[in-house]
């Protein structure tokens, strides 16, 4: 009986494990997947996953364009109690630790005491485009919509951590949110940089595409820390807790880690050693056209869609339209500094009737440029999938 | 169980940043159709406590032992209160409504 429902569940699996480890590799993420009816606060009704804690996604058509706007930019809680109110005129950003003295700020105070600072940064959860790792890998199945460029304002958490005065022995920077979890002994979702890891570039935001954060991206103060997955970004940031020591947490020390190796990759049920997610890699997204839809022969369509990576910043985004074999180079769009989406254009004519793939690469200037989605290999997580995009339409 | 969270009035918040935020704002629940089956009222008890059903088949379909390790990973990291027989129960229902047949 054991023996039997063995096989049966082996041969389930038996279209990827005969093709051997190669197989455990990508496809494309799943795509024009259906927007709610169902809008939530500050937001146009978009890709539901989760309404405790909120998850949705920005469908494909939002990146035609290289700033998101606030109310279709993507939403990842992971606590399910998100405070109900807030009040500014009791809200305070707490300071502590090995600091010479603890601060406790308004966000009146952060605005008018600090110079203010504005950056374009991209937003990416760490698992966005999941759903193209086979076999399913461990978490939301995400499309691709989990992510978004905008424009923050804020402070230099160096200004922040500076007016505290950090001791001698100060190292690491503790980051605790707002949300809290249904238990009292749940961990918080609190995460840790290195102060070596805290540049000019990490700024506490009240501000995002100049107004207010919207609630669910964290109002009224979030962390951007350009370049890194959104993992690190805590929303409604009220703790900040300088250490000398790194404190385990299970948000950094258990989830949101990739296999410590070269290909950042393992088999499933293979357990390796493994490291935190952090720098983003490069990557590049069509906007427009969307899957399915229609053009016209000997017609020009612009296609639209934006690359980012990591901060080294983009080259260029290369178009194919004969499944890889040449690639044409797209127009890209004014450069917002290198942590923002850089947009990208492509007049395209079709000469050919019928199914019409589109194919997006885009290339940093550190030379590194984005894999076909069958050569990405699994991790545990679906962490970091960067491959090549593919739209298919019809040319009529 | 808290579904309603605050958010700023849009118009307001848009000409006025200093806008005063005082209002709570329910988010609104989802009906997600969550597959119905034996132990379903254990998964309503347990798992509800924390999030949605959405959070569950959003996950694809898995494997048995990955199943197993979530509702793990509920206890012994999220401190979620499951008894040892409810964990098995719960284990049985996500692999047979949520499963992809591998053990």
């Amino acid at each position: 009986m054991k023996r039997r429902s063995f096989l049966k569940g082996a041969l389930a699996g038996a279209g990827v494990t005969a093709l051997g480890p190669e197989a455990f590799a990508a496809g494309q993420p799943v795509d024009n997947r259906k927007i709610s009816s169902i809008p939530f606060p500050q937001k146009r009704p978009m890709i539901t996953y989760s309404d405790r804690p909120p998850l949705l996604e920005s469908p494909r058509y939002v990146f035609a364009h290289p700033v998101t706007p606030n109310d279709m930019f993507f939403v990842r809680w992971h606590m399910p109690d998100i405070p109900t109110h807030i009040d500014l005129g009791t809200f305070r950003i707490k300071v502590n630790g090995l600091v010479e003295r603890e601060l406790s700020l308004s966000v009146d105070q952060l605005k008018h005491d600090f110079e203010p600072v504005e950056v374009y940064a991209v937003l990416q959860c760490g698992g966005n485009s999941r759903s193209a790792f086979k076999p399913t890998a461990g978490g939301i199945q995400w499309g691709s919509g989990a992510m978004g460029c905008a424009r923050w304002k804020g402070v230099r958490l160096r200004d922040i951590l500076e007016r505290a005065g950090l001791k001698k022995e100060a190292e690491w920077v503790g980051f605790n949110g707002s949300e809290t979890a249904a238990y009292y002994e749940t961990p918080n979702f609190v995460r840790e940089l290195h102060l070596e890891e805290i540049g000019d570039h990490v700024i506490v935001a009240y501000e995002m595409n100049g107004e207010d954060l919207p609630y669910l991206n964290g109002y009224p103060v979030r962390l951007v820390i350009p370049g890194t997955y959104s993992d690190s970004w805590v929303k409604m940031l009220s703790n900040l807790t300088v250490t000398s020591d790194y404190q385990h947490l299970f948000f950094m020390d258990k989830a949101y880690r990739i296999p410590d190796n070269d290909c950042e990759c393992q088999k499933p049920g293979e357990h390796v050693p493994t490291k935190p997610i952090t720098k983003m890699n490069v990557k590049s997204f069509i906007g427009y056209p969307t899957n399915g839809e229609t053009l016209y022969h000997n017609s020009y369509t612009t296609i639209r869609g934006v690359a980012f990576d990591y901060g080294a910043g983009i080259k260029a985004v290369m178009l194919s339209f004969d499944d890889g074999k040449t690639w044409q180079e797209a127009t890209l769009g004014d450069d917002l500094g290198r942590y923002a989406f850089r947009a990208f254009t492509y007049d395209f004519k079709p000469k050919k009737y019928g199914k019409q793939t589109i194919m997006a690469k885009a290339i940093n200037r550190a030379g590194e440029e984005q894999p076909l989605a069958k050569d990405i290999k699994w991790n545990h997580g679906g962490y970091k999938f960067n491959g090549i995009d593919v739209v298919t339409v019809e040319v009529v | 169980m808290k579904k309603t969270i605050f958010a700023a009035l849009l118009s307001l918040g848009a000409l006025n940043l200093h806008a005063v935020l005082n209002e709570d704002v329910e988010v609104p629940y989802v009906p997600f159709e969550i597959k119905m089956g034996k132990h379903f009222d254990l998964v309503q008890a347990n798992c509800l406590t924390c999030h949605s059903f959405g959070y569950i088949l959003n996950q694809g379909k898995q494997s048995r032992s990955f199943w197993k390790e979530k509702v793990e990973k509920m206890v012994d990291a999220f401190k979620a209160p499951i008894t040892d027989e409810d964990q098995s129960l719960i284990t049985d229902y996500l692999a047979e409504q949520y499963g992809n047949g591998q053990p």
